[in-house]
């Protein structure tokens, strides 16, 4: 098996850390879906399928009749962490074209409800500049052209393990400490010259790190 | 024939593919996915995707069959070939699929029948020479041998 540059760079501890790393993918192509989640299991994430928009909000108690059960429940963000029996997800990777709720449609879901910060990836077979903005504009974490590489996985999944509160040393923050998320939009190329745009947050307040943080931290 | 020959037979012949431009380096991608935890990886992607292709172009024969077409219909199953066919590396059935649209754009029954027809030769080719490429690779196994993997730059 051919190693990836990247591959390298990955340590053990870092595989470790992605094994809790659970995606959701949805896609309504049987051969996507399997695919995908060949793609994510190589990079050591957990990985559940769905083929619908409606079974990914169904997945996530996002459904009207769900979500009018938890209408006296607790209002706390649920983030990266289990909510009363639903299933814990890291990351949404979604397609955009779907009979029935669109990508676009489960993203915009997403992002108006309490799972609000769970990073959403939307994928597309087709290169259509306005449909993209508007997924980074809805808030889409990044939009990926079809087929999906596995470097453009792998790239994608870094920001969010370097985040993932495992080993306090491991950490790493820059110095910009007044909690305000700033972000950064990367146009890069991936392997297929296709066009890849993602944003990225400079800073995320999460629990782990209102503990006091040093700055220059060394990674081991 | 002993194992290093037909080892060497089916390199040069998955070199082919990729020459005539059958295969893209998505094709690729989907061999670096097979390992020992995920033997046959390959055959089962392929085998979903002739299964569900084969649907898709009946469909889209039975749609173009019709008193009054419907383009949008049979566009949206093109797009789902397009994009099947993309996933596997299949690059010609992709391309045929592209240029169909195109005509399905144009809502010209004769220039879709034309295209349908270009897209079921691309189809039936790639499976073929996959067919014969997954024969090569058994005959090794059954030799006792591994199957090469295959190295391109592009």
């Amino acid at each position: 098996m051919e190693y990836l540059h990247s591959d390298v760079a990955v340590h053990t501890q870092q595989r470790e850390k992605l094994q809790h790393f659970h995606v959701l993918a949805v896609d309504d192509s049987l051969i996507e879906r399997k695919l995908l989640e060949r793609l994510l299991r190589e990079s050591s994430c957990k990985v559940t399928c769905v083929d619908s928009g409606d079974k990914a909000l169904e997945y996530l108690g996002l459904l009207d009749s769900q979500e009018i059960d938890r209408s006296t429940a607790s209002s706390s963000s649920p983030q990266s962490s289990t909510q009363e029996g639903l299933k814990a997800v890291n990351l949404i990777m979604t397609d955009y074209s779907m009979p029935g709720m669109s990508g676009y449609d489960l993203l915009k879901r997403v992002k108006g409800s309490l799972w609000k910060d769970i990073p959403v990836v939307v994928m597309s077979s087709e290169n259509v500049p306005s449909r993209i903005s508007m997924c980074m504009e809805e808030g889409a974490e990044e939009f990926l052209l079809k087929p999906v590489q596995l470097s453009d996985l792998k790239k994608q999944l870094q920001p969010h393990l370097l985040k993932l509160p495992v080993h306090p040393k491991i950490d790493i923050t820059t110095s910009n400490d007044n909690g305000n998320d700033s972000m950064i939009i990367d146009i890069t190329m991936n392997n297929n010259q296709n066009v890849v745009v993602s944003k990225r947050k400079t800073m995320t307040p999460e629990p782990l790190e209102r503990r006091p943080q040093m700055k220059g931290l060394a990674v081991i | 024939m002993e194992l290093g020959q037909m080892q060497g037979r089916l390199a040069e012949y998955t070199r082919s593919l990729y020459m005539e431009g059958i295969l893209d380096a998505q094709f690729l991608q989907l061999q670096q996915l097979q390992d020992e935890s995920n033997p046959d990886f390959v055959v089962e992607v392929v085998s979903l995707f002739f299964e569900d292709s084969e649907k898709l172009l009946n469909d889209i024969a039975r749609a173009l069959d019709q008193q009054s077409v419907d383009f949008k219909r049979v566009d949206a199953h093109v797009h789902q070939l397009k994009g099947s066919s993309a996933s596997v590396g299949a690059q010609r059935v992709k391309d045929a699929c592209v240029a169909f649209r195109n005509c399905c754009e144009e809502q010209n029954v004769e220039g879709c029948l034309r295209c349908l027809q270009q897209v079921k030769q691309e189809h039936y080719l790639v499976k073929n020479k996959l067919e014969t490429l997954f024969r090569l690779e058994q005959q090794i196994v059954a030799a006792g041998g591994s199957v090469p993997m295959a190295e391109m730059t592009f």
